[in-house]
């Protein structure tokens, strides 16, 4: 019993990642994928970042935040919806795979492409533009959970059951865009007023943004701890809605 | 013969259950192990519904499914295990190869490793694409796309394969190439349930059908069965020079015809009695000084039973010649 038990988890690790290394290879090319995640999180810096007069340490901190932040969640808002119009996702949804192992497969999906994208960032902010690493490890760690947990943030969207990715693109961006500009990425935590500062922290990216500036200026305003929790906390949360919404879509019929 | 499939009272209702769309009302069938079952009905009928519900994409609003003695609803994971699918669309990954598409598929089938390989060129071959196996799908045509998918259904071996329209839009070369392949693999043991609309290809190839209409299931049993429920309607088919083509009318109106229908250039009368009609024929195109090309009998088809069942008239395919006979056939006793 114990031996099928283990047979199993390991059989529905092994799906999870073929479903991953399959998006990889079928999206990450994708105009979509490129636009929205890889595009879009430099233009968001380079328009905020131009004229500043942040410090190339600090710039880059801001970047792997935005780039995580971005990139992580633009995987399962397209793929998903994509997958639902061409009729591919019934294939992955009729597997003998639990709905679980396919959503940490989307979720892997969507970090590896943040992961990937936040390491360009890196050595674009350390060779070209000299910035420094305070905590090389914590750097490492933070980029790892900020790109889990808001893979798992993007996938709530791409569960709205929908074929179209229009459909969910533009609540996703709209949360996005909200999200950015509460959470201390272009007007820092210490500058917030302290009674409208409970609002950053109801906000994933904060911690996210707190924990970068840890790792690469060397202080932040949160434990490195406590954001490093929040994040891994957030990200096992944020796939509740997207379980509940797949099993509506199920009674849907989309 | 071990039952595959058991359905019980299954309902589907899209949207709220006292004002949502009815898609599925209540209906029962079995269908047995090493059959091939074919679930025919017009569109929107609520085949693809129940389809979707029996390889649960879909929660049934009520009701219960057995597939392999166990409950759908509590062992799921023994149903996909089991259950090969092959949906309307050929929904195969456009940007991955003939090859890696189906050994992406057999990964997340848990075909053992040692398996994939030998299995994915057997079914390539199998399906004429073994020299296309490095093309990206997106460069296959239409019908290399549905062998591709079809061969994608296969490659865990499945003991209970669901076809939904498999031959539907392709050309006939390769829908005769499917069609075998769906013989040859019930012949090897799997059983197979396959949606479709296209009634002679139910004819050839089903052990029984279950005619569903407006979400229930009109009726089950063997073509050849469900045929002679019918058999009372018989037809001729004629063929008149000059101008047969405009005697519809004429034809229709004769005593004994329950409708016509034109089949290009020939008519086809619904009679109960051919050999009553025949004379009259005969005597129609003398009075015109038509020359009769040719003359046939036609016991029913499948198709009239199935016409019949979702209340299209008989030869209702095409414009009936007298407007006044066109629901006639629906007064008429089984």
């Amino acid at each position: 019993m114990i031996k099928q038990k283990l047979t199993r988890i390991k059989n529905e690790i092994n799906q999870a990642w073929t479903v991953s290394i399959k998006d990889v290879r079928v999206y990450y090319l994708t105009p979509g994928m490129i636009m929205f995640g890889f595009l879009m999180p430099f233009f968001m810096f380079f328009s905020y970042s131009v004229g500043s007069n942040q410090g190339a340490s600090e710039g880059l901190a801001r970047l792997l935040a935005m780039t995580s932040f971005f990139t992580a969640g633009a995987a399962g808002p397209f793929i998903i919806p994509t997958e639902r119009r061409i009729g591919t996702y019934d294939r992955l949804l009729a597997a003998p795979m639990s709905l679980l192992t396919l959503l940490l497969g989307k979720t892997v999906t969507g970090a590896i492409f943040a992961m990937a994208v936040s390491l360009l960032a890196l050595g674009a902010g350390l060779l070209i533009f000299g910035a420094s690493i305070d905590q090389p490890l914590m750097a490492v760690a933070g980029i790892i959970f900020s790109a889990f947990t808001f893979s798992s943030l993007g996938l709530i969207f791409g569960s709205i059951p929908t074929t179209k990715p229009g459909d969910v693109q533009m609540p996703s961006t709209l949360l996005r865009w909200g999200l950015l500009f509460i959470s201390g990425v272009f007007v820092p935590l210490s500058q917030i007023a302290p009674s409208l500062r409970w609002i950053s922290y109801l906000s994933p990216l904060t911690y996210a943004q707190d924990l970068m500036n840890h790792a690469v200026v060397g202080s932040g305003n949160i434990s490195p701890w406590i954001s490093g929790g929040i994040l891994f906390i957030s990200g096992i949360l944020f796939l509740l809605p997207s379980i509940r919404m797949h099993h509506q879509a199920r009674i849907k019929g989309v | 013969m071990d039952t595959m499939i058991k359905v019980e009272n299954l309902t589907k209702i899209y949207g709220e259950a006292d004002s949502g769309v009815l898609a599925v009302d209540h209906i029962n069938f079995e269908v047995k192990q090493g059959e091939i079952f074919g679930f025919l009905g017009p569109n929107g009928a609520g085949k693809t519904t129940t389809q979707r519900m029996l390889t649960t994409l879909l929660k049934p609003t009520s009701g219960r499914i057995w597939i392999d003695g166990k409950d759908l609803s509590k062992e799921t994971y023994h149903a996909k295990k089991i259950i090969g699918l092959v949906p309307e669309v050929s929904n195969v990954y456009l940007e991955l190869s003939g090859w890696d598409n189906l050994m992406f598929t057999a990964s997340i089938y848990l075909v053992p490793k040692k398996e994939r390989k030998s299995r994915a060129q057997d079914l390539l071959k199998m399906f004429g694409l073994w020299e296309k196996r490095e093309i990206l799908a997106e460069n296959y045509s239409k019908g290399m796309r549905r062998r591709l998918s079809i061969a994608m259904g296969l490659i865990h071996e499945p003991d209970l394969l669901f076809l939904d329209e498999a031959t539907t839009g392709l050309d006939a070369q390769s829908a005769r190439d499917i069609q075998g392949l769906i013989r040859q693999l019930n012949q090897d043991g799997t059983t197979i349930f396959m949606t479709t609309h296209l009634i002679e290809e139910a004819n050839q190839l089903c052990d029984r059908v279950a005619i569903i209409n407006h979400g229930k299931i009109a009726t089950i049993d063997t073509p050849e069965n469900l045929k002679s429920t019918v058999e009372r309607v018989q037809s001729i088919i004629v063929a008149m020079t000059p101008n047969g083509q405009k005697h519809g009318e004429g034809l229709g109106a004769l005593p004994g015809v329950v409708n016509a229908s034109k089949m290009g250039d020939k008519w086809r009368l619904y009679t109960e009695e051919p050999s009553a009609l025949l004379p009259q024929i005969m005597e129609y195109a003398k009075a015109r000084d038509l020359k009769i090309v040719s003359l046939n009998t036609l016991a029913p088809s499948l198709e009239d039973v199935y016409l019949e069942i979702t209340g299209g008239a008989l030869g209702s395919t095409e414009e009936p010649s007298n407007p006044n006979m066109q629901n006639q056939p629906k007064k008429r006793r089984m």
